[in-house]
């Protein structure tokens, strides 16, 4: 467990690096965040729904503040499977999978974290109407942090299933583009779920994507009441479980019939 | 002439290369049609439940949608060497052979890449289109069909231009920088819709800065015989040159971030 929790603290310090960037990609989602909330006031004062805009909105901030959760893939690790430099990585006395979760679980935190932050301080001043909204009550806020803390166990295990694939296929593009858009469509980005038509939503909240930012969200927003939050951190728990075990048993089996190309 | 007959030589030698790896095409160009579908989607899952969106009704929005995608695509699709590759020319020092050939580095670049994986996009904006204009009963005239060609052509040379401002940025500070994206993948998102449902900030921005509005949503809003903005008629017909005017702005910035341009070397 040590080796794997030092590989996590690495990744998170080489991550930290990269600051500059992330000022650009703040701004950048910001805009995105703002162009959204536009559309949405004026859908909703074509027709008003039931569920508060003030909702809708904090949706979309929350969204945009952890998009780096959903969409962040280790493009480093793809070079390794296409040029072979994975074999360095198999003579690691640690197992594969632990080492890549770790790696991925660091960027995704830090990544998202790092933008989180900042972007949900500006959201936070501004004008009514297009700020996000206080989470519902102070458990409510523990909840969706604990459950957010679970949707990114939930998402790299999920990303790890897809790393393994690559190596059998070798080309990530179409796979990746794929799973991009899955993500990004079923966890609530392009279209926040709880706009969905609400018998898709039945059936939507429960696939895997929607642990990941969906329930955190909901559970922020007080959508889940408390006696909800027993099930949704439930099923969390049971996705992350399944696709670790799921992952695991793919990469144990890609191992024994990896063929590392170059030389 | 000479450059045109260039550019579709490059066009057919990069198409053979492409079409060698015919299974990762074919599932890159799967994945493509999946995306833009799901975008399309979420056009589809909005209409539904809010069913109008101020005075546009879901036609016209398919009609915004359907524009805005087979512009942004067909610029993609043949402006790849700008959209796509140019950053790693100049981290890669590859942009030095192309300042040593008796041809425009704009010119070369272009010829650089294609990528014919995007004709699903397009696709699906055609599609959109149709829903669109049969949804609000376009009453389709000469002049009506005259004026969809220039806007898609004058939108693509504008969303070429945007992309160019990301590569000067490139020429200067080398990285490819995130901030560019607002504009163009923004003004994608955004102007999928018309721009008059946004405030007057943002409205400016994609009217003025980068005129989305003017090339792509007048000569639409034109079309659908519904007004965008209180602006008389005929203004449909010229506003799309904004994009050349843009475009040209914008080129001249470019030459001169050339001149800048010091190879990274190797």
């Amino acid at each position: 467990m040590k080796s794997y929790l030092s590989v996590f603290r690495l990744r998170l310090r080489m991550e930290l690096q990269y600051r500059g960037a992330m000022l650009g990609g703040i701004l950048c989602q910001v805009f995105f965040g703002l162009i959204l909330i536009a559309l949405y006031r004026t859908l909703y004062a074509s027709r008003p729904q039931a569920l508060p805009l003030e909702s809708v909105v904090t949706y979309v901030w929350l969204q945009q503040a952890f998009f780096r959760m959903v969409l962040s893939s280790d493009d480093e690790l793809m070079d390794k499977i296409r040029t072979g430099g994975i074999a360095y990585d198999l003579c690691r006395p640690v197992s594969l999978y632990g080492f890549y979760y770790a790696r991925i679980a660091a960027m995704k935190l830090t990544g998202s974290a790092m933008r989180a932050v900042p972007m949900l301080v500006f959201a936070a001043l501004l004008p009514k109407g297009w700020n996000i909204a206080p989470p519902a009550s102070i458990p409510a806020a523990a909840l969706g942090l604990c459950s957010l803390t679970l949707g990114l166990l939930c998402v790299t295990a999920l990303e790890n299933i897809s790393m393994g694939f690559t190596m059998r296929t070798l080309d990530f593009r179409g796979i990746r583009a794929v799973m991009n858009l899955l993500m990004t469509l079923l966890c609530g980005n392009i279209l926040p779920l709880t706009l969905f038509p609400d018998s898709w939503q039945k059936v939507i909240t429960l696939l895997p994507y929607a642990q990941l930012l969906d329930a955190p969200i909901r559970l922020y927003t007080g959508q889940y009441g408390m006696d909800a939050a027993i099930r949704v951190i439930g099923l969390q728990a049971g996705w992350t479980l399944l696709l670790i075990l799921l992952g695991t048993l793919l990469w144990r089996r890609n191992r024994s019939r990896l063929t590392v190309q170059g030389g | 002439m000479n450059t045109v007959k260039l550019y579709i030589r490059s066009m057919g030698m990069l198409l053979k290369c492409q079409m060698q790896y015919p299974a990762s095409f074919l599932m890159q160009t799967l994945a493509q049609l999946i995306m833009e579908g799901g975008e399309m989607l979420a056009l589809v899952l909005i209409i539904d439940r809010f069913g109008h969106l101020g005075s546009w009704q879901p036609g016209d929005l398919y009609f915004f949608f359907g524009m805005m995608s087979v512009t942004f695509y067909l610029t993609e699709c043949f402006g790849r060497g700008v959209t796509g590759t140019f950053p790693s020319l100049v981290r890669s020092g590859q942009l030095d052979t192309m300042l040593a050939r008796p041809r425009a580095v704009l010119t070369q670049v272009l010829c650089s890449d294609i990528d014919p994986r995007r004709i699903v996009c397009i696709a699906v904006g055609v599609t959109a289109l149709c829903i669109g204009s049969r949804l609000s009963a376009v009453r389709w005239t000469f002049a009506k069909a005259l004026l969809l060609c220039e806007a898609v052509a004058m939108g693509v040379v504008l969303i070429l231009g945007l992309f160019l401002i990301e590569a000067i940025f490139c020429i200067y500070s080398v990285k490819s920088v995130e901030l560019v994206n607002a504009l163009t993948y923004g003004g994608r998102s955004a102007c999928a819709y018309p721009v008059n449902i946004y405030p007057r900030p943002l409205r400016t921005l994609f009217t003025v800065i980068a005129p989305f509005a003017l090339t792509l949503q007048l000569p639409a809003a034109y079309i659908l015989d519904k007004p965008l903005f209180s602006w008389p008629a005929w203004t449909a017909f010229l506003s799309p040159l904004s994009g050349a005017a843009a475009f040209g702005v914008i080129y001249a910035l470019f030459q001169k971030a050339l001149r800048h341009y010091r190879s990274t070397g190797s």
